[in-house]
């Protein structure tokens, strides 16, 4: 009897103690529960707050003011030479790109001749990707300060200028306003009062980042992209090799039996009478 | 009892290293160490969020509609993970969520490689297409796996030094 009842008593305790360590093991578990929750509820509102917050910081795709002049259907394309003639000549360029740099010196005397005699029609696409992986502002204020001058009707020569004065790619020299500035003064009838402060407070730099998110969008992974009635001609044209008498040729035989554009004037300088280049001093890719 | 006690007896030296102190210890420098790497990769991509969306959109895996919220969330999250790293809140569960993301990471860039794409993973800031010489497909993902053991551990050992969630137990 008394075993039995021994026996109950242990049971009892051991049931007590049972019961604490479910308890407690219980207690234990809501706790982990309760921080882990926690913890994914703390990322989950982090990131739902980092998409509102990047939405509302990110500028729009359609810009809100771009330069005057400017086509397509957001204006984010600058024209050259005559809406009517035969063939399109489309140049997606950055600023700081050094292959940019060089094609601009080796064919842009070529080019503006071709928009001079109403051969082409130039559609630039003024890009700004590499600032990303090299940092500095030099892609985004240099294609702000070419949009400015596309603003007061300079854009060609001003274009002409920026890329001969093109500084090497890891340096950020048009990350610095008064240098675009300055740079302006080789442009007759650009330096005044209107140019400077377009480029000093970046005016366009919305319109700026639309053209580069569509650049982001086309599928074109580098710089120059040219196409050529909307085919690729850089670096080569099927496999023929692009140069200044290709691309002549190229344009002429698009043009074969067309009638030619007339090119109005837009502010700029003659095209040289001369095909030659500059020098190639800069780097190449 | 005299079983649990046997079992005390042949805890062997690398199971003491493994859950003694100075585990612990080295819990804490794995956690601070990934809370440094996420700290970093979030802070790097929130500055510009066309850049973050392009980063992403390089790798051409999803869609157009999912390559902006991914792009802006994504970096929050980073963040979000290297505070409670440093806290040291929930660490199994934030380890948890470390390990797959650098899951995902290296298949992203994994699937890239393979596909023949040239892109800087954006992993850090940055992102986009790259000319085919400047791709850094092994160091990215020896990286990444660098990463991923340091939260191997913590899923493993989440109990580390300085940390709320000792102190929550305590």
């Amino acid at each position: 009897m008394s075993d039995k009842n021994q026996e109950g008593k242990r049971s009892a305790r051991e049931r007590m103690l049972e019961e604490r360590a479910e308890q407690e093991a219980r207690a234990k578990r809501k706790k982990k529960l309760v921080v882990g929750g926690a913890v994914v509820a703390v990322i989950a509102a982090a990131v739902v707050i980092g998409v509102v917050v990047q939405n509302q910081r990110s500028k729009p795709e359609t810009p809100t003011a771009a330069p005057a002049g400017t086509i397509g259907d957001k204006n984010l394309i600058i024209p050259v030479g005559a809406a009517n003639a035969p063939s399109t000549l489309t140049v997606y360029e950055d600023p700081r790109c050094p292959a940019c740099g060089a094609f601009e010196r080796t064919f842009s005397p070529t080019i503006d001749q071709l928009e001079d005699a109403g051969k082409v029609f130039v559609n630039y696409h003024i890009v700004s990707f590499i600032d990303r992986s090299l940092g500095g502002n030099g892609s985004k204020y240099g294609a702000n300060a070419l949009g400015c001058a596309q603003n007061a009707g300079h854009f060609r020569d001003y274009h002409d200028v920026l890329y001969r004065n093109q500084p090497g790619e890891t340096e950020d020299t048009f990350g610095t306003k008064q240098t675009l500035i300055d740079l302006g003064k080789q442009v007759p009838g650009l330096d005044n009062a209107e140019f400077r402060s377009c480029v000093d407070t970046n005016r366009f730099g919305g319109w700026v980042s639309a053209v580069q998110q569509d650049f982001d969008k086309s599928g074109f992974k580098s710089t120059p992209t040219v196409l050529l009635n909307g085919q690729p001609i850089y670096p080569k044209k099927g496999d023929e090799q692009i140069s200044t008498d290709n691309l002549v040729k190229w344009v002429d035989e698009a043009n074969q039996g067309k009638q030619l554009g007339t090119p109005g004037s837009h502010g700029q300088s003659p095209a040289p009478t001369s095909t030659a280049a500059e020098p190639n001093t800069s780097p190449t890719p | 009892m005299a079983s649990q006690q046997a079992e005390h007896d042949r805890v062997s030296g690398f199971r003491r290293v493994v859950d003694g102190p100075a585990a612990e210890w080295f819990g804490l420098a794995a956690r601070l160490g990934l809370a440094v790497v996420w700290g970093w990769a979030g802070l790097a991509k929130v500055a510009d969020p066309a850049e973050a969306a392009q980063a992403v959109r390089a790798y051409e895996i999803l869609p157009e509609s999912l390559v902006k919220p991914v792009g802006w969330g994504l970096p929050f999250l980073e963040l979000a993970l290297a505070v409670l790293l440093v806290l040291g809140l929930g660490t199994r569960v934030v380890a948890v969520i470390s390990a797959a993301l650098l899951l995902l990471f290296i298949a992203g860039i994994s699937s890239v490689w393979a596909r023949g794409i040239s892109i800087d993973c954006g992993c850090f800031g940055g992102g986009g297409a790259v000319s085919d010489s400047q791709t850094k497909y092994v160091q990215e993902i020896l990286r990444d796996t660098g990463f991923l053991l340091l939260s191997a551990w913590l899923i493993f050992r989440p109990r580390t030094k300085l940390s709320v969630d000792a102190w929550l137990a305590a």
